[in-house]
């Protein structure tokens, strides 16, 4: 999705493309349509396009507040008791690796005595967590 | 890109005492990459100013809000939302950024919470290190790419002073000589004939001496 919008007062004069610093605008003629392209990441986000833009018609706010566009999506494993997301199913087995032994899916309230020290202690000596919660 | 460090917690805090609600404002660019004054740094902030510790005239409410620039007028007037019951703002940007927010929003007292400490790059992970003074006549040109304004602590501009030892500086063995580095860079170039040249002394008018400086672009909008 584009962060760049205009409102219906743009007339495509191209004062935003000619004045953009960052070269992170260009138009583009197909027959008989004229459409400007945005390139975020070479957007400095300066607002130059803003200042210049003799007919008001740029967003600007979009630009500053932005959005959140979606990564990765992974497989969570959760508390076996409450449901509470852990940590993702790759992450588990990397540690499961580590420690050379199965980890419960329990968190911190339904695991007891096993403190987040003691889990990391056990990664950073290579001991086996019972070894490391003592 | 411009440095700075938060300012102790005390001092921002007894800045503070007496305002009753606050608006931390955070800068989305120099101070954001070097940890100090982005959005996350705004939060942490207002939560550490709440703590009872700071008396019962620590203010009674922050809001946290962040922008892009907070040294450029126009965005800050177009696009930053001050609540209506603010009577401080704590601006967590630059010198520049602070000044331009007073500009603005003349009414409201504006606080600085960093101390802007200098022109630097990032050297390791999470740490900055000066390179440029800002002096408005760069010489980097002679000396190897290493700044003798910004990296010499007596800013000499002819080879290094008695002080240097071992490739180190007399104001910390922790210190590099810059003189020595930009030997050895000018050595590496094959260009120890710029180190032979001698520098006449600078004209510091382009520099602080000269007074607040000013640059205007030469290229006026082109909107014909």
């Amino acid at each position: 999705m584009s962060y760049f919008k205009v409102n219906d007062k743009c007339n495509g004069c191209l004062a935003c493309v000619r004045n953009c610093p960052a070269q992170a605008l260009r138009y583009v003629d197909r027959g008989s349509i004229r459409t400007i392209e945005h390139n975020i990441i070479s957007c400095a986000r300066c607002g130059n396009c803003w200042r210049v833009c003799p007919e008001g018609a740029i967003e600007f706010e979009y630009l500053l507040r932005g959005g959140w566009d979606e990564v990765v999506s992974t497989p969570l494993v959760t508390c076996s008791v409450c449901g509470k997301p852990l940590c993702t199913e790759d992450f588990r087995n990397t540690l499961t690796k580590q420690l050379n032994q199965e980890i419960d899916p329990l968190c911190a309230i339904h695991q007891g005595v096993r403190s987040s020290r003691a889990w990391l202690r056990a990664v950073q000596t290579g001991k086996s967590l019972e070894e490391a919660s003592e | 890109m411009i440095v700075a460090e938060l300012k102790p917690l005390e001092e921002i805090a007894s800045s503070i005492k007496g305002y009753r609600n606050i608006l931390v404002l955070g800068c989305g660019t120099c101070v954001t990459v070097c940890l100090t004054g982005g959005e996350r740094e705004a939060r942490v902030l207002s939560q550490e100013l709440s703590h009872p510790r700071f008396g019962p005239d620590r203010p009674d409410s922050f809001e946290v809000n962040t922008i892009e620039r907070q040294c450029e007028r126009d965005i800050l007037k177009a696009f930053l939302n001050v609540p209506d019951n603010c009577d401080a703002i704590l601006s967590l940007a630059c010198g520049a950024g602070v000044q331009t927010l007073a500009g603005v929003y003349r009414k409201l007292p504006v606080i600085p919470g960093l101390n802007t400490t200098f022109l630097g790059a990032l050297d390791e992970p999470g740490i900055w290190r000066e390179q440029c003074r800002g002096c408005g006549d760069c010489m980097l040109a002679y000396t190897g790419g290493i700044c003798p304004v910004a990296r010499c602590a007596k800013q000499l501009f002819n080879g290094p002073c008695g002080g240097s030892q071992g490739g180190k500086c007399e104001v910390s063995p922790t210190v590099d000589c810059a003189w020595a580095l930009i030997l050895a860079r000018l050595n590496f170039l094959n260009r120890l004939d710029l180190y032979e040249k001698i520098i006449p002394p600078k004209d510091w008018s382009s520099d602080k001496d000269g007074g607040p400086r000013v640059f205007r672009s030469g290229n006026p909008p082109d909107i014909a």
